[in-house]
């Protein structure tokens, strides 16, 4: 079967975006890069046979785990049977014994030892001490990664405490590098523990702008000497300069770095563009790259109010109405007790049955855009359960006018409601 | 949930057997025997009868949902693309999972499928996915153990990505083997898809808020690019925000439905088309004005649509739709019938005669059907002993009552001095009754100790016995005023034993005990109406003894 240039190109373009080192792997070498820095501080603690520990700090989707992926990449093939990693995350090992058995399982798996399921805390602890000496001894370099490492100051900290107090001793060889989205993850340990880390710290940063344009075409650009057809790749790597090259383009980018500038989001959106190119002609458009920035700058409260039916929207601006009246806890009943009101005043078309409200108003429940004021109360039945709305006046406002089958009447009434306050 | 369209097959369970509309091939379902080896192309849905081959049968399908189905397609990718994962999001019943499904049985890729509504806990949930992808069946052969056990992410964290490797390999070898032979057809590609439904419930499972950054950040945890994460979930991402972030999916919004793409959906259903869209003219309007959802729409259609062919069944009714003019006539009488069925249908949650209506509608609503069994009873009659009765009415009055008030309602000397009561209401300012009235709506029914439900029993049944006799015979009670004591001092065992049936029939809850006395505390879930209609079954003047305020 003759494949399509288009899609293999597509299914190329997709891994390479997908593979979070790939954007990072494309900066260039210069001395000032967490790169280099990260390199420098962990290859001299190898040659220098010493104990050290770093922190990475900075937003999520920046890319501390991948460079730091990439530089222990670079760094297991420098100096292969000398390094020896091991890999925490603190969502899955926060709790100190099963953190230790992780460490231990990593170091079996590493050694080719037998490990022991069985094995009591102290057992872990005792056998990862001895594997810290040992490795020590035989100048091999333990590397532990904590990801999460925030959740790892939960508690009293044992884990920790433990490891890096090992590491005072001056046989053992180990570097501790935390990763955490708290710029003040050092501020959260004990004392006894935070002096025991060397301070230093690693700040990770959204790309720059000048970076982020260079970047993009080296992302999104199709190699020369690859199976794709000579012809079609010249075709598609001028098409994208001239794309990269357009105000429109700039336009959509600058709206997306606005709201949020990290490499996750970049990708994202690189992504989903890539995804919306037309595998007939397997060349890109600026109107892929336009339709996804409103793609992924969502507005999912309004979606949810274009949703509601007549009835849900009555119910909505009734709650509105009890908190202009300045009712501070109401809930079904006296949201009925309103709809009651506005429609013996109103004479409007829409009144329902008790039952049938209730229905419409547990969609809302599922729809969350109201829930329940407190967690208390579980066996009580829904009438009675006190209710909050959990949209804006603005966003109702505008959620009546965008809805399509929105009454006029309610939209008078929910008018009134905001002169009124 | 957005079922209907979804036919039955014979791996997935979980929510397609749900679904009301039996499909013409669940003879193809066949058992299992022991000896069946489970395969790779297990993880494929498939229907052996019918395939979905082309794209635009896919579309047609599921209408006001090409735009939906475009884009999943285009995230899902060519095959071997790998992707980010990806988040669904849409109202009950606007076609997420029936889409999903039908578009990986269109593509013929592998994938593992978990709803978080039966997978109900972190375990769960794990042990599913894993056995999914170990091709291991919960059997009897094997005591219906899974096939690894999983408890913490840590261990799953593991064991699913061994088990991801493994079927990755065998997917790897067979494209191989395919490519090999030039098949490329039936390539399943080597990509393995994991599905998580209903994922809005897993921000319940745990107050330590681990799962749920664990689940998102799966997809980079493990550091496979030929593994798709799907999230599909009744609530906006969101709803979802936790403290300290966690990494994002790519949101997908699955709007509600329209209502031309609703007249569309109905209209796939049926084969009389003609008189089932003139039924549509009628009925789907007002009904649209209450709820847009496909499910609960079609539980109300249902039987009107049974009401509306009516006058066509009847012998002797000659309704031609030849001329223009006699289809006029025909829709106009048709419709005169259905009219009186509308709005009371309009006002129904749903129908209790019909019991294949009530069963979807029961595992639709789940939860609060039971509650809602009390306020709708038109035609229902309760079975019920007389006693049970009088303690239900009892239960009522101890949550309305105020407790003070029961020496002078139930005291047997004076009887209920009703108009002494009436006065002291009277002299209180109205403001101040806004004020108790509104206290009344937003407390709910007032709570009462075991001992004041048996006290007021006692009395109103006491007082009761006493009028009943006189004016009819009730045939297992004696006259004797001395025995009819003594068989109601035997009644208590028997009473309490009917209170506990009548808490797990939800009538009566049951409450966390009083801190101060350190007695259960119980409370009546009866509306007044069905109250009140208990009452006039037993003849018992409940309003003489109703406090109003």
């Amino acid at each position: 079967m003759e494949k399509n240039p288009g899609e293999e190109a597509l299914a190329l373009l997709r891994t390479r975006i997908c593979d979070p080192n790939a954007f990072f792997s494309l900066l260039p070498p210069s001395p000032d890069t967490n790169f280099s820095k990260l390199k420098f501080i962990v290859s001299s603690s190898i040659t220098e046979a010493c104990n050290n520990s770093v922190l990475l700090l900075g937003p999520r989707g920046c890319g501390k785990t991948a460079v730091l992926e990439l530089v222990l990449k670079d760094l297991l093939a420098e100096y292969p049977d000398m390094i020896t990693v091991i890999k925490l995350n603190g969502l899955l090992h926060s709790d100190d014994n099963c953190a230790l058995k992780e460490i231990a399982r990593q170091l079996c798996v590493e050694h080719q030892l037998l490990f022991s399921k069985m094995a009591s805390f102290d057992d872990n602890t005792q056998f990862v001490i001895s594997m810290l000496r040992e490795c020590g001894l035989a100048h091999k370099t333990i590397v532990i990664v904590l990801d999460e490492f925030d959740l790892f100051a939960q508690g009293k900290q044992r884990l920790l405490y433990s490891l890096l107090d090992a590491m005072q001793s001056v046989t053992s060889q180990a570097i501790i590098i935390g990763i955490s989205c708290r710029l003040d993850a050092d501020q959260l340990l004990e004392k006894r523990v935070r002096s025991r880390l060397s301070h230093r710290k690693l700040l990770f940063c959204p790309p720059s702008k000048d970076e982020l344009e260079r970047l993009l075409e080296c992302l999104l650009s199709l190699p020369v000497n690859s199976s794709l057809p000579q012809s079609y790749v010249v075709e598609f790597n001028k098409e994208l300069r001239k794309i990269l090259a357009d105000q429109k383009f700039k336009d959509s980018i600058n709206t997306l770095l606005s709201s949020d500038s990290t490499v996750d989001q970049i990708l994202r959106f690189l992504f989903l563009s890539v995804s919306t190119m037309d595998l007939k002609t397997g060349i890109l458009s600026v109107e892929n790259f336009k339709s996804v920035v409103e793609k992924i700058n969502r507005k999912p409260k309004l979606e949810y109010l274009k949703d509601c039916s007549v009835l849900e929207l009555y119910i909505l601006v009734c709650m509105k109405r009890l908190e202009v009246k300045e009712q501070n806890s109401y809930n079904f009943n006296s949201v009925m007790k309103e709809y009651k009101a506005i429609h013996d005043s109103f004479q409007t078309p829409d009144s329902y049955a008790r039952n049938v409200c209730l229905r419409a108003f547990e969609h809302l429940i599922q729809r969350e855009l109201i829930c329940f004021m407190d967690n208390r109360g579980y066996n009580q039945s829904i009438e009675f359960r006190s209710v909050k709305l959990l949209i804006s006046p603005y966003e109702l406002h505008q959620g009546l006018e965008k809805n399509q089958n929105c009454p006029s009447m309610l939209q008078k009434l929910m008018n009134q409601t905001g002169q009124r306050s | 949930m957005g079922n209907e369209e979804t036919p039955q097959s014979s791996r997935r369970t979980t929510r397609s057997l749900a679904s009301a509309i039996p499909s013409d091939n669940t003879s193809e379902a066949p058992r299992k025997s022991i000896s069946y080896k489970p395969t790779i192309y297990d993880l494929i849905y498939r229907n052996r009868g019918d395939k979905i081959s082309s794209l635009e049968n896919l579309i047609s399908s599921f209408p006001g949902r090409s735009s939906q189905i475009t884009e999943v397609l285009g995230h899902l990718g060519p095959l071997n693309s790998p992707m980010f994962p990806l988040f669904m999001y849409g109202g009950a019943s606007s076609g997420k999972t029936s889409i999903v499904l039908e578009i990986f049985r269109y593509l013929r890729r592998p994938f593992v499928y978990s709803s978080c509504v039966s997978c109900y806990s972190p375990r769960i949930l794990f042990e599913s996915i894993l056995n999914q992808l170990a091709f291991h069946r919960r059997v009897e052969e094997y005591g219906y153990s899974s096939v690894k056990k999983c408890d913490k992410p840590s261990d799953f964290a593991n064991f699913v990505k061994e088990a991801l490797v493994s079927v990755l390999d065998i997917l790897k070898g067979k494209s191989a083997k395919m490519s090999a032979k030039g098949r490329s057809a039936d390539d399943l590609g080597n990509m393995i898809y994991l599905i998580i439904d209903d994922f809005e419930l897993v921000r319940e499972w745990d107050k330590s808020s681990t799962v749920l950054p664990f689940l998102f950040g799966l997809y980079r945890m493990l550091g496979l690019p030929e593994v798709g994460i799907i999230f599909i979930s009744k609530v906006s991402p969101d709803g979802f925000y936790s403290n300290s972030g966690h990494i994002e999916p790519i949101p997908l919004f699955f709007p509600g439905y329209t209502e031309d793409n609703l007249r569309q959906i109905f209209m796939l259903k049926k084969e009389k088309s003609d008189l089932n869209s003139c039924f549509l003219d009628f009925v789907l309007k007002p009904f649209s004005r209450v709820t847009r959802q496909v499910d609960e729409l079609s539980v109300a259609f249902c039987p009107l649509y049974e009401k509306y062919c009516e006058p066509l069944k009847v012998p002797g009714s000659n309704f031609s739709w030849e001329t223009k003019q006699k289809r006029g006539d025909a829709k106009r009488r048709l419709f005169s019938h259905l009219v009186p069925h509308i709005s009371p249908s309009l006002n129904q949650v749903f129908n209790i005669s019909s019991h294949d209506v009530k069963a979807t509608s029961d595992v639709v609503k789940g939860r609060t059907s039971v509650k809602k069994l009390g306020t709708q009873d038109d035609e229902l009659d309760f079975h019920l002993s007389v006693s049970a009765k009088y303690l239900l009415i009892s239960a009522f009055l101890a949550s309305r009552n105020p407790a003070t008030l029961d020496a002078s309602f139930f005291d047997s000397t004076g009887g209920p001095s009703n108009g002494k009561k009436k006065r002291k209401c009277s002299e209180k300012s109205t403001e101040q009754k806004e004020m108790a009235e509104q206290e009344l709506l937003l407390k709910g029914p007032g709570t009462f100790p075991l001992e004041r439900l048996l006290a007021i029993f006692q009395c109103i049944t006491y007082g009761a016995d006493i009028s009943i006799d006189e004016e009819e015979e009730v045939h297992d009670d004696d006259d004797d005023t001395l025995e009819n004591q003594g068989a109601q001092n035997d009644l208590t065992s028997n009473v309490l034993l009917q209170v506990s049936s009548l808490c797990n029939a939800n009538f009566i809850s049951k409450g966390s005990s009083c801190p101060l006395e350190g007695s259960t505390r119980y409370k009546s879930t009866v509306s007044e109406e069905l109250a009140v209609k208990i009452a006039r079954s037993l003849k018992f003047p409940i309003s003489r003894y109703l406090y109003r305020r």
